[in-house]
């Protein structure tokens, strides 16, 4: 009880409460323009956390990015372009509603029931994080190994790619991870014999070039996305009351598939939307009705990003395992501020986790009333041209990159990561696979090695220990998942649902 | 920049072959048998695997087409266009240290804001006004000593 007065304390600090004020309205703002997503918000984020204390730079990053999910859904809704990657699942139901004349209903259903399923989210990260915390403390480096290798084996299943291209992404995710001499040896590997590439690739250069910079590229080869017109909105929460008891049923589906999807280290939000989008239709009396502005899927896929969201944390706190971009990020961080992840966090620093779960709580709140305000203003801020956006993006991005290290080099490598993230994007291959190889490279092949070395070289341990192996089973059905829809659908020809997952 | 998978794919098992190899040249640890050479080898054979499976198409059933006909009439040089981010990048690289930050910050927001068909009514004041207040957030508050070249801050 003291600690949770003690974490009281913490989160009402004054420091605290401006960050996350000021956090929450940069990422009401920048979820939604069009092309700025949720994960290049938080990355830009990065270098003002440096100044920040611990619980405020959590804290920062926590609120952008909820909200920035969340206002990822009115662009979608409004002009139909997803303003975040996780809203994409639903932007068509969403844009048919508002072609109905409902946009109010279509954008209070992705607000009410996004703060749901964040507060949802939240409940199963306070009430999962220390169970399995007394569980991680038994673990060694092959459930280390598996773990980091089936978040890498869930990024991969991305919706609408290839799952081979994802794979190859992932791949070279992990090359690039190889640069530098931070391997078990210490051996200088692909430098160049330049050494600003001893020290290795940081991660958030490569996040802020290939979400970021190339979305800036992208902007000078596609037509600028058409003006919002202004409209007035009825009550936006009026009819969301109604919504909930009829799609209640549906709305704990969607907080249920969030919250698991969230907890696999390596899927996030995204995939969480497209699987409760395809589950809804499925499951749904009314299969008929997607796609003509039905409701249903909305409530349902809108609540699964949002919980997906807190529970993508769980795997971080605990192991130092992304469970996607966003979180990617918020490891580094953490890290940075002397919050090294692991089992141990939730013992030793409880003040601190609790701080957390309270700063979840606080953003999915205030995330009602401002966004009520934001859908409001939404037709005024969507206005403003691409043209004067996305220049000072553009020097964000290079002022961020030098920030992070005083090194000019970083500008460098920003402006690479930009272009092969707009190749790889062009060409079907899902930039947050590579993302997430280059963040977990060092972990996954330091386990690897280092368990190859206690068992002599012999692959049989890997499998032996009862967690290892659930593990490596869970790891290898992620592996072979594509390879079964592929099969399904030539032999039975009838289409999985859960292809949306796999896609 | 719309490549087919043969170029990608291609460009892949290139990629894992030398990888692979220059991994396998990487000098051992004394008394051991997996070094730093294990991990770039088992990658650049993915990578050669993942490619030659790219190249023959195998997996595009999976691909969702984007219905993206905005660039459909777009002139023929049109594409290179894409490339003004990352030399403007590159432009930054070199010359903040002898311009300085507010003046290479200036030339490079002006240039963005054109290219993306801003007037100058709206790219002059935005090239004057986002410099100065990322200078001011950046070395003011965030403390980042963002080079003055020939044109100190007055702050």
């Amino acid at each position: 009880m003291n600690e949770l007065l003690e974490a009281v304390r913490l989160v009402a600090a004054p420091d605290v409460v401006i960050a996350i004020i000021a956090s929450a309205i940069y990422g009401l703002v920048v979820g939604s323009l069009p092309g700025l997503s949720a994960t290049m918000a938080t990355a830009l984020l990065v270098p003002v956390t440096f100044w920040l204390s611990p619980i405020a730079a959590i804290a920062t990053i926590i609120t952008a990015s909820a909200m920035a999910i969340f206002s990822g859904d009115i662009p979608g809704c409004l002009l139909r372009i997803p303003g975040t990657p996780a809203s994409a699942a639903y932007t068509d139901e969403a844009y048919a509603m508002t072609r109905k004349g409902q946009p109010e209903v279509a954008l209070g259903a992705g607000l009410w029931f996004s703060a749901i399923g964040g507060i949802v989210g939240t409940l199963s990260l306070v009430l999962m994080a220390p169970l399995l915390a007394e569980m991680a403390l038994s673990f060694s480096t092959f459930e280390y190994f598996w773990l980091a290798f089936l978040g890498l084996m869930c990024a991969t299943l991305v919706a609408r790619s290839s799952p081979i291209k994802a794979i190859a992404s992932m791949l070279l995710g992990l090359l690039i991870a190889c640069i530098g001499m931070e391997n078990p040896a210490g051996t200088p590997r692909f430098t160049f014999g330049l050494t600003d590439l001893l020290g290795g690739i940081e991660p958030i250069p490569a996040l802020v070039g290939v979400f970021a910079v190339s979305e800036v590229m992208r902007a000078m080869v596609t037509a600028e996305p058409p003006k919002l017109p202004h409209r007035k909105f009825g009550s936006i929460l009026a009819g969301q009351w109604k919504l909930t008891k009829t799609y209640q049923w549906p709305m704990w589906r969607g907080n249920f598939i969030g919250v698991i999807i969230g907890v696999l280290p390596g899927a996030g939000a995204d995939m969480a939307a497209w699987v409760s989008y395809a589950m809804s239709k499925k499951f749904s009396k009314t299969p008929e009705l997607f796609g003509t502005g039905h409701p249903e899927g909305l409530v349902e896929a809108g609540a699964s990003n949002n919980a997906s969201l807190a529970s993508g944390w769980v795997p971080s706190l605990l192991f130092g395992i992304p469970g996607d971009t966003i979180t990617a990020i918020a490891i580094g961080v953490l890290y940075m501020k002397g919050l090294n992840p692991g089992p141990t966090l939730f013992t030793e620093n409880a003040r601190s986790m609790y701080a957390l779960y309270l700063i979840f709580i606080i953003a999915n709140i205030i995330m009602i009333p401002l966004g009520i305000v934001m859908i409001r203003i939404a037709s005024k801020v969507l206005r403003a041209p691409r043209a004067s956006i996305m220049p000072v993006i553009l020097l964000l991005c290079a002022v961020g990159a030098y920030a992070t290290g005083n090194n000019l080099f970083s500008v460098l490598l920003v402006g690479l990561f930009g272009i092969l993230g707009f190749v790889m994007d062009r060409n079907g291959y899902p930039v947050a696979a590579l993302v997430l190889g280059i963040v977990m490279g060092t972990m996954v092949e330091q386990n690897f090695i280092t368990s190859l070395i206690k068992s002599d070289g012999d692959v049989m341990p890997f499998f032996e220990r009862p967690v290892s192996a659930v593990l490596a089973a869970m790891t290898i059905g992620a592996l072979l998942w594509p390879l079964g829809v592929w099969i399904w659908n030539r032999t039975g020809g009838r289409r999985l649902p859960a292809q949306g997952a796999a896609e | 920049m719309q490549l087919s998978d043969r170029v990608t794919g291609g460009v892949l098992v290139i990629l894992g072959g030398l990888a692979a190899w220059s991994g396998s040249r990487l000098p051992a640890v004394p008394g051991q048998d997996v070094g730093p050479a294990a991990f770039p080898m088992l990658i650049g054979s993915g990578l050669v695997i993942c490619g030659a499976l790219i190249a023959l198409g195998i997996g595009r059933s999976f691909e969702v087409p984007e219905e993206d006909a905005t660039e459909a009439a777009a002139p023929r040089f049109h594409g290179l266009r894409a490339l003004i981010p990352p030399a403007l990048l590159l432009f930054y690289m070199l010359a903040s240290e002898p311009l300085g930050f507010l003046l290479t910050a200036a030339i490079i927001v002006l240039i963005g804001a054109v290219a993306l068909g801003a007037r100058l009514t709206l790219a002059v004041p935005l090239a004057l006004a986002a410099p100065a207040l990322v200078h001011l957030a950046f070395y003011k508050l965030l403390r980042v000593p963002l080079p003055d070249g020939v044109l100190p801050a007055p702050w």
